[in-house]
C-alpha cells in the first residue's frame, strides 16, 4: 500500500474505515484488511508494544479463519471486528497495555466465533488471564439473545411469582403446594440459567433449591428463616438478572460481578439450623427429587397452567429440533448445530421431569445422551442418528398434542404411548458406536437398566409389548372436570407494535364513521351498498373491540406487589395484618398498570399505617389481634372498581374537621356531612397523623392518590365507620384510549361529554329557573336545585341564544356534586377515540383531550372535574356550593 | 410580546456561519420571514380550526393532521400585528419543535407561503437593536438581505415557546366576570 512507513494510528484508522464499509462475502476488502493488518503488525510503533501486536496478529488471523470460512463470515462478526479495532486504536492513543482493553478486545474476537491461542499470543492471553475473573465479564451468555431474553422475562416472573408465594407459606407454612410451587420455580431458573450459561444465577438458585428441597421432604421446618432467606435469595437473583439485561440491552461496561458467596453460606446455616439434616449434593439435587415426589405430586393434570406452558414451548423446541436436524444433513460435523439440537432436548427433559411427564422424560432424556455421545466426540454424526432424532421428535410432537388433547378435552382423550422401541433402537446405537463387547444384551434388561437410569419405568418388565406406561392410571384419577383448561397459543408482541395497531384501528374506526355518515353516499341508496357498508361497521366494531382487548392485562401482578408491601410494612410497624385479594384477574388497561401503582401503595400505606391498630389496641376494642385489609378488583358498569377496606378504627373525622378548620380548607358555617369531611384527606398538604412516621404521613400521600386517579379519568373516595374500619373506593374507566361521550353543540363549536357522568339531559322550564343576584343560576330539578353552567360563557364562544329556556341542560354529576351544562343542542351519542392536544396544549383545565369527529374535525372532550372547579373560579356559580375547594 | 424561553437553538449560540442553510420564506402583511428548512414538516392549506378555550389569543385551535391533533399558532397576533381574514394564499405551515417532552408539531398560519431560499452567511446580519421595550428581538435569529429586501429569519423554537397555555386561569376569568 503505502509506500513510506505510516503511523499507526494512520493504519489502524483506514482499518477501522474498511471494517465499515465490509459487506459479508466481499472478501476482496477482507484482502485489503490483511495487508493493512499486516501493516500495523510490522509497523516500527507495534513493535514496542508486544501487546499490540499480537492484538494485529489475532486480527489477521481471525481475518484469515473468515475468508476460509471457520470464522462466520455475517455482519456481526463485522461488529465484533468493529469493535476490536476500536479498542486497537484507543490501545494507540492511550499507548500503555491496559488490562481491560485486551480483555474487552478478546472478548469480541471470541465472540466472532474465533479461538484464541494462548499458545500463539501469549502475552495478549496472559494479560487478560492475569485478572480473569475479576475483569473480564464472562459473557458467554450472550451468545443467544433470543434465549437469553426468554429467560430474564420468565425469570423475573418466577420471581415475582416466589415472593407472593413466599408470603402465602408465611401464613399457611404447611401448605404442600406453595412449598412445591416455589421450589418448581427455582428448578426452572436453575436449569434456564444453566441453559444460557448464566453461573452465577445457576449456582444461586440450585443452592435454595436443594434449602427448599429439605423443606418439602420434610428434612426441614419452614420457618420465618427459610422465608427470609427465600426473599433474600429472590432479590439478589433479581439484581441479577436485571444486571444481565442491562448488559445485554446496554452493553458490557454495565456488567456487574455478584458475591454469592456469603449468601450461600448463609443458606448453608439456614439449612442446618433446621434439623441438622444435611443431604450431599447429589441426594438433594432435584432429578432425585423428582422420583422422591412422585408419592406428592403424582399425575401431571397437578398444574394445568404450567402444564399449558410447557405444551406451547415444547412445540417450538421441537420445531427447532426439526429446523436444525434437517440442517445438520447437510452440515453433519457443526457443533453449534448439534448444541441447538441437544438444548432444546435438554430442556424437554428438564420440564417433563418435574411435570411427571415420564415417557416424554424418558425419550427426550435417552435421546440427549445420544447427542452428548455425539457432541463430545464420542460417536460421530450418522444418518441412523438423525433418523432417529427426526423419529423422536415426531413421537414426542404427537406426545404432547395429546396431553394438549387431555387438557382440553379430559381424560378420555389420554392415549398411551409406547417408546420402548424408540429407546431401544437409540440404545443400539449408542452402544454401536461404543464398540461395546455386550453387544446384544436382552432386550428387557436392556430396557430396564435404562429406565433405572432415567428414574422413570419403576419396574424392569417393562418391554415391548407392555403398552400403557404408568402415567395412565394416576393421571386419569386426578381428573375432574373443573380442571379442563384450554390450551391458548400466546406470542408475545412488541408494545409499540400493539399501540399502533390500537391507534390505527381508532382511526380506522372513525374513517368508517366518516363514510357511513357520508350524505352523498346515503343519497345513492343501493341496498347492495348500504348492506356492504353496515357489514363494514360491524367488521370494524369488532375490530375495535379485538384490539382493544389485546392492550387489557389482570390487575394480578399490581395486586402482587401489594403483599410484599404490606408484608414489609406490618413488620416495620408491629402490627399484625392480614391481606386478603380478590378479583385479581380482572383486567384493566395495560397503559394504566404503571399509573395506578403509585396511588395503590400510598393508599395500602395508609390502610396499614393509620387504619389498622397495633394488637394491643385492637385487644382492647375487642378485635382480634390481626387485622384485615382486603383489596378487591370487579368491573361495575364501564368502570373498573378497585377496593381497599380494612377492620381498624376508621378515619379520625373530627380531627380531620379541626385540621381543615385550622388550615381554613372549610369554615364554621359550611355544614359538611362526616363523608365530605372524611374526603378531606385528599386535599393537597393534609394530613392528620400526631406522629410521622417514616411510612406514610407527610400530608403528601392522599393528593397523590387522587390526582394520579383523576389522570386516569377516575373518582377516588372514602368512606368510613368509626370503630369499624375505611374503605378506599377507585372507580377508573375500562380504557384510556375510547370514550362513551355525548355530542353537544354550542354556537359553530361541538364539545363532548362523558356519558359515565350524565344523568339526564332536558328543556328548562322558566317557572324552575331561579337567578340569585343576577349572577348564580340554578335549576330546579325534582325538588333539588341543580347550579348552571354556561359552557358558552366559560369557553368563550357564542350561543345560540342567551335564554337558558331556549337551550338544552346536560345534568352531570362529579364528586358528588350536580351541574347543568347548559348547551345549545344535543347532537348524538358516539364512542370517541381519546387523544391529547399534544405537549403543547397540555393540562387545560376543563379540558380531557381532543378527538376527531365524523366529518374529520377537531371535538373537544370535556372534562367535568375541570369545568366545575373552573365555574367556580370565575364565580358563575356561588349557589348552593357545598364543597368549595 | 411576552418573553418566552424556548430549547436553545444550537443556530442562535454561534456566528452567522451556523446560520447559513435553506430557509422557507413567507409573507406577513408586508414583511417577509424565513423558516429554518429542517424544522418545517409540510405545508397545507387552512382547514376548519376546533377553537380551544383557555388559550392565549394567538393559539387559533386545533386541527386534525391525519388522526394526530395538533395546535395552530396564528402568526400575526403573535408577533402582535392585526389579524386579517383568510383568503386562498393563506397556509398553515407545520413545524417541527424540540421540547423537553420530545418533539412538537405545530402549524403557524402565514400570509402566504413564497420560496425555499439559499442563505449565505455573508448575506445574514444580527437583528438590529430597537429601543429596549419596543420590541424583543429574542425571537429572531438574524437578519438576510437578499436583493434589496429583507427577510427576518426566526428563531421557531422560541417563537413557538415552551406552551401556549394561559397559566393564569385567574386574569381570564376576572376578565370574564368583569365583562
Amino acid at each position: 500500500m503505502a509506500s513510506a512507513e505510516r503511523s499507526l494510528s494512520v493504519i489502524l484508522d483506514d482499518i477501522a474505515l474498511k471494517i465499515m464499509m465490509v459487506e459479508p462475502g466481499d472478501l476482496s476488502i477482507i484482502g485489503e484488511l490483511l495487508e493493512l493488518a499486516d501493516e500495523c503488525i510490522n509497523s516500527d510503533e507495534s513493535k514496542k508494544q508486544p501487546v499490540s501486536v499480537e492484538m494485529a496478529q489475532s486480527f489477521k488471523s481471525v481475518l484469515e479463519q473468515l475468508i476460509m470460512g471457520e470464522v462466520s463470515d455475517s455482519a456481526e462478526s463485522y461488529d465484533h471486528l468493529g469493535q476490536c479495532v476500536s479498542l486497537m486504536q484507543e490501545m494507540e492513543r492511550s499507548g500503555c497495555e491496559d488490562e481491560s482493553i485486551t480483555g474487552r478486545f478478546c472478548d469480541h474476537l471470541r465472540q466472532t466465533g474465533y479461538k484464541i491461542d494462548s499458545g500463539k499470543f501469549p502475552v495478549l492471553v496472559a494479560d487478560q488471564g492475569a485478572a480473569p475473573k475479576d475483569e473480564e465479564p464472562d459473557t458467554r451468555f450472550l451468545q443467544d439473545r433470543e434465549l437469553l431474553h426468554g429467560f430474564i422475562d420468565e425469570s423475573v416472573e418466577h420471581l415475582e411469582s416466589i415472593e407472593n408465594l413466599i408470603l402465602e407459606l408465611e401464613k399457611n407454612p404447611d401448605d404442600p403446594e406453595s412449598i412445591n410451587a416455589v421450589f418448581r420455580a427455582f428448578h426452572t431458573i436453575k436449569g434456564t440459567s444453566a441453559l444460557v450459561d448464566l453461573d452465577t444465577v445457576n449456582q444461586l438458585a440450585h443452592r435454595i433449591e436443594n434449602l427448599l428441597d429439605a423443606v418439602r421432604n420434610g428434612h426441614r421446618k419452614m420457618d420465618s428463616g427459610v422465608a427470609d432467606m427465600v426473599l433474600r435469595v429472590s432479590d439478589l437473583l433479581l439484581t441479577m438478572i436485571q444486571n444481565v439485561k442491562d448488559v445485554a440491552e446496554k452493553g458490557l461496561e454495565y456488567y456487574q460481578r455478584f458475591d454469592i458467596s456469603v449468601l450461600i453460606e448463609q443458606i448453608d446455616l439456614v439449612e442446618g439450623g433446621g434439623a441438622g439434616m444435611e443431604d450431599g449434593e447429589e441426594e438433594t439435587s432435584p432429578t432425585g427429587n423428582i422420583s422422591l415426589g412422585e408419592g406428592e405430586v403424582p399425575d401431571f393434570m397437578q398444574d394445568p397452567e404450567l402444564l399449558s406452558g410447557f405444551i406451547s414451548e415444547a412445540y417450538e423446541h421441537l420445531e427447532s429440533i426439526e429446523v436444525h436436524v434437517l440442517e445438520l444433513e447437510q452440515d453433519s460435523d457443526n457443533l453449534d448445530i448439534i448444541n441447538n439440537i441437544f438444548r432444546p432436548f435438554h430442556t424437554i427433559k428438564g420440564v417433563s421431569g418435574f411435570l411427571n411427564l415420564k415417557t416424554i422424560n424418558t425419550l427426550a432424556h435417552t435421546t440427549e445422551n445420544l447427542l452428548d455421545d455425539v457432541r463430545n466426540g464420542i460417536r460421530p454424526m450418522s444418518t441412523e442418528i438423525i433418523d432417529v432424532v427426526l423419529d423422536v421428535g415426531d413421537r414426542l410432537r404427537s406426545m404432547v398434542q395429546n396431553i394438549s388433547d387431555v387438557l382440553e378435552q379430559g381424560p378420555e382423550a389420554y392415549q398411551p404411548f409406547d417408546i420402548s422401541d424408540s429407546v431401544k433402537m437409540i440404545k443400539a446405537l449408542q452402544e454401536e458406536g461404543d464398540g461395546a463387547p455386550d453387544i446384544s444384551p436382552p432386550p428387557a434388561e436392556e430396557q430396564a437398566k435404562e429406565s433405572s437410569e432415567t428414574v422413570v419405568e419403576p419396574t424392569p418388565s417393562v418391554s415391548v409389548t407392555v403398552p400403557p406406561p404408568k402415567i395412565s392410571q394416576p393421571s386419569k384419577a386426578a381428573f375432574s372436570p373443573k380442571r379442563k383448561v384450554k390450551v391458548q397459543a400466546e406470542i408475545k408482541v412488541n408494545v409499540e407494535k400493539l399501540d399502533s395497531l390500537v391507534n390505527a384501528v381508532g382511526e380506522l374506526v372513525i374513517m368508517q364513521a366518516m363514510v357511513h355518515q357520508n350524505p352523498l353516499i346515503n343519497d345513492i341508496g343501493e341496498p347492495k351498498l348500504l348492506k356492504d357498508l353496515s357489514q363494514l361497521a360491524r367488521i370494524t366494531t369488532e375490530l375495535q373491540k379485538t384490539a382493544m382487548s389485546m392492550r387489557m392485562v389482570p390487575i394480578r401482578q399490581t395486586f402482587q406487589k401489594m403483599t410484599r408491601l404490606v408484608r414489609d410494612l406490618s413488620k416495620k410497624t408491629g402490627k399484625n395484618v392480614d391481606l386478603i385479594m380478590r378479583g385479581e384477574e380482572t383486567e384493566i388497561d395495560r397503559n394504566m398498570v404503571d399509573s395506578i401503582y403509585d396511588p395503590l401503595v400510598h393508599m395500602m400505606r395508609n390502610s396499614v399505617d393509620h387504619g389498622i391498630q397495633v394488637p394491643e389496641e385492637r385487644r382492647k376494642n375487642g378485635k382480634s389481634e390481626k387485622g384485615t385489609v382486603t383489596l378487591s378488583a370487579y368491573q361495575k358498569g364501564g368502570n373498573i372498581v378497585i377496593d381497599i377496606q380494612d377492620d381498624g378504627d376508621g378515619v379520625a373525622t373530627e380531627k380531620i374537621r379541626t385540621r381543615a378548620l385550622e388550615r381554613g380548607l372549610i369554615t364554621d358555617n359550611d355544614h359538611l356531612t362526616d363523608h365530605e369531611v372524611n374526603n378531606l384527606i385528599f386535599l393537597p398538604g393534609f394530613s392528620t397523623v400526631d406522629k410521622i412516621t417514616d411510612v406514610s404521613g407527610r400530608g403528601v400521600g392522599m393528593d397523590v392518590v387522587k390526582k394520579g386517579v383523576e389522570k386516569l379519568r377516575g373518582i377516588v373516595e372514602l368512606n368510613s365507620t368509626p370503630g369499624e374500619g375505611s374503605q378506599f373506593l377507585i372507580r377508573l374507566p375500562l380504557t384510556l384510549a375510547i370514550i362513551d361521550g355525548i355530542i353537544v353543540r354550542i354556537g359553530s363549536e361541538r364539545y363532548i361529554i362523558p356519558t359515565v357522568a350524565i344523568q339526564e339531559s332536558l328543556r328548562p322550564k322558566q317557572e324552575n329557573y331561579n337567578s340569585v343576584h343576577s349572577r348564580g343560576e340554578a335549576l330546579l330539578i325534582r325538588d333539588q336545585l341543580v347550579p348552571i353552567i354556561r359552557l358558552n360563557r366559560l369557553f368563550g364562544v357564542a350561543a345560540d341564544s342567551s335564554d337558558p329556556c331556549e337551550g338544552i341542560v346536560v345534568v352531570v354529576e362529579n364528586e358528588d356534586r350536580q351541574r347543568a351544562l347548559l348547551v345549545d343542542e344535543l347532537l348524538g351519542k358516539q364512542e370517541v377515540v381519546i387523544k391529547s392536544l399534544g405537549g403543547y396544549m397540555k393540562d387545560i383545565k376543563g379540558l380531557a383531550g381532543g378527538t376527531i369527529l365524523a366529518d374529520g374535525r377537531v371535538g373537544l372532550i370535556l372534562d367535568l372535574a375541570g369545568i366545575i372547579s373552573a365555574s367556580e373560579e370565575m364565580g358563575m356559580t356561588d349557589f348552593p356550593d357545598k364543597m368549595g375547594d | 410580546m411576552e418573553a418566552v424561553e424556548g430549547t436553545e437553538n444550537v443556530e442562535s449560540g454561534g456566528g452567522m456561519k451556523d446560520l447559513e442553510g435553506k430557509y422557507l420564506t413567507f409573507t406577513l402583511a408586508s414583511e417577509e420571514y424565513g423558516v429554518g428548512i429542517l424544522q418545517v414538516r409540510e405545508i397545507i392549506g387552512v382547514m376548519e380550526i376546533t377553537a380551544v378555550p383557555q388559550t392565549a389569543s394567538y393559539i387559533k385551535g386545533v386541527i386534525n393532521l391525519r388522526g394526530q391533533i395538533i395546535p395552530i399558532l396564528e402568526l400575526r397576533i403573535k408577533f402582535g400585528m392585526e389579524p386579517q381574514g383568510y383568503d386562498d394564499r393563506t397556509c398553515i405551515i407545520v413545524v417541527e419543535v424540540q421540547q423537553e417532552t420530545g418533539s412538537v408539531q405545530v402549524g403557524m398560519l402565514v400570509d402566504s407561503v413564497s420560496e425555499v431560499l439559499n442563505i449565505l452567511e455573508e448575506q445574514i446580519e444580527p437583528p438590529p437593536v430597537f429601543g429596549s421595550t419596543t420590541l424583543d428581538t429574542d425571537n429572531i435569529l438574524g437578519m438576510a438581505k437578499i436583493k434589496g429586501k429583507v427577510k427576518i429569519l426566526l428563531n421557531i423554537d422560541k417563537v413557538i415557546g415552551k406552551e401556549g397555555v394561559l397559566s393564569q386561569f385567574e386574569e381570564m376569568a376576572g376578565q370574564k366576570a368583569s365583562g
